[in-house]
């Protein structure tokens, strides 16, 4: 949207907003007779998510996924990684889900990318991994033997996909994630 | 007992002095579950021509809708979130549909819900540092409790932990002050053993109607906060064949193509027409 906040009906005597600071009750400058929640707009500096395909020019196309296009409008900067690159998209796949280069930084390829998430229409999330992740995060000594066999003894991109993601999720023959 | 959204054939219900050490007490056999129970009475909530909506990840009002839409609503706009009937492909189209006031009607549920129509999904613990569990939020619902035009609250556990006085973090208020800009309340609070209404004027939800086979005294037993009832309160009107015949037939049917995890709801849940 792009205006510095916005007045929302609603959350006026909840808890939640005695927590929040960027959220206040203010009067209708119209007049001044009604009352309602103004939020101030969140504008992150940078924003990373991953997309099916994008191409040189930064166009993205993200299956069903528009809020990573609300989420690359609202941010200064963005950083997609897909799971395909190619030159240039398609006319057909300029649609659903599509964000355009303007507001799109840097793209990168990396294959499997949203693992231990799911990529819709390619594969699904990782139940098992999932399942470690949620155990692990239970407290700060397991996440960061998480962390440490997951992220930070990994050299890059291709040592994760091929000690971590399910090899036969890796055949090119068969569809992934089915 | 089975817990909604258990799996469950028929569900034989104790009555007031059941116990799980097992006194002695009536049992009434009853021809639904408590998951198609609910279904049922929030059918009943929607209206022809309206737009109706639930979150995602809410089988029973999900069901519900498909229900009314089946049997006296057949005009109603149906949003079932993140699901195949969803018009919408983001949160922000959905938003400010709310937020224009065109939502008919919405069903939410809360971990509590208490006398003043306020629930709670967001942490057990009044220390909002140190709660003892906390819940993933409900953002959307603290804005649409407030710009929908009627709100149902229907929770699947009616026990005094659920239904509290006062509830330990309010994630949407069942009342605001009258200078607020507000377009809508809540209406109802439905759960597996009663109805409630909720008085606006005075900002309380109070005892509607009791569903068979339960008893005033098992009620008031069982909720944690004052029913406002000074005399008899009305039974419920059980689900009726055709209402239980369509919620096991066409909305089964629908709820199988609706997404993975609604199919396999509806498969545990809503009796398979052939052995009702």
């Amino acid at each position: 949207m792009g205006v510095p906040y916005v007045p929302i009906i609603g959350l006026v005597g909840t808890d939640l907003l005695k927590r929040r600071d960027d959220m206040v009750v203010a009067a209708d400058p119209f007049g001044g007779k009604t009352l309602s929640v103004v939020a101030k707009a969140l504008r992150p500096d940078v924003a990373v998510f991953h997309a099916q395909k994008a191409d040189r020019e930064g166009n993205v196309s993200c299956g069903y996924d528009i809020e990573a296009l609300i989420l690359s409008e609202a941010s200064r900067h963005v950083i997609v990684s897909a799971e395909q690159i190619v030159d240039r998209l398609t006319e057909k796949e300029a649609t659903g889900a599509f964000i355009p280069g303007i507001h799109v930084d840097a793209v990168v390829h990396a294959r499997f990318g949203a693992h231990p998430g799911g990529c819709t229409g390619l594969y699904g999330p990782d139940k098992v991994h999932m399942a470690r992740y949620i155990a692990a995060a239970q407290d700060d000594a397991a996440f960061d033997e998480y962390l440490k066999t997951y992220v930070r003894d990994v050299k890059d991109h291709d040592e994760y996909v091929e000690r971590f993601v399910p090899r036969e999720w890796r055949e090119p023959v068969r569809a992934v994630g089915a | 007992m089975a817990r909604a959204g258990a799996c469950g054939r028929r569900l034989a219900r104790q009555g007031s002095g059941a116990s799980p050490t097992g006194h002695e007490s009536r049992v009434t056999e009853l021809n639904y579950n408590e998951s198609e129970l609910l279904a049922v009475l929030l059918s009943r909530e929607v209206r022809d021509g309206e737009v109706s909506a639930c979150g995602a990840h809410s089988q029973i009002p999900a069901a519900g809708l498909l229900l009314a839409q089946e049997l006296h609503a057949p005009k109603a706009d149906l949003i079932i979130l993140n699901t195949a009937f969803t018009p919408f492909r983001t949160s922000k189209a959905f938003h400010f549909l709310c937020q224009r006031g065109e939502l008919g009607l919405f069903f939410v549920s809360g971990v509590q819900i208490d006398r003043h129509g306020n629930y709670n999904l967001h942490q057990l613990g009044t220390d909002p540092d140190r709660p003892k569990v906390r819940f993933p939020g409900g953002y959307g619902g603290g804005l649409i409790y407030y710009a929908a035009r009627r709100t149902v609250v229907f929770r699947t556990e009616h026990t005094r932990r659920s239904l509290v006085e006062k509830v330990d973090f309010i994630s949407a208020a069942g009342s605001t002050p009258p200078d607020v800009i507000r377009l809508g309340h809540p209406t109802k609070l439905v759960t597996p053993k009663a109805s409630f209404r909720f008085e606006k004027d005075e900002g309380v939800l109070r005892l509607d109607t009791i569903h068979s086979p339960w008893t005033l005294a098992d009620i008031q037993e069982n909720t944690g906060f004052d029913l406002g009832v000074s005399g008899p309160v009305p039974a419920t009107k059980a689900p009726s064949a055709e209402e239980l015949t369509a919620l096991r037939g066409v909305v089964r049917e629908k709820m199988l193509v609706a997404s993975p995890a609604y199919a396999a709801w509806a498969r545990s849940t809503l009796v398979e027409p052939q052995s009702a």
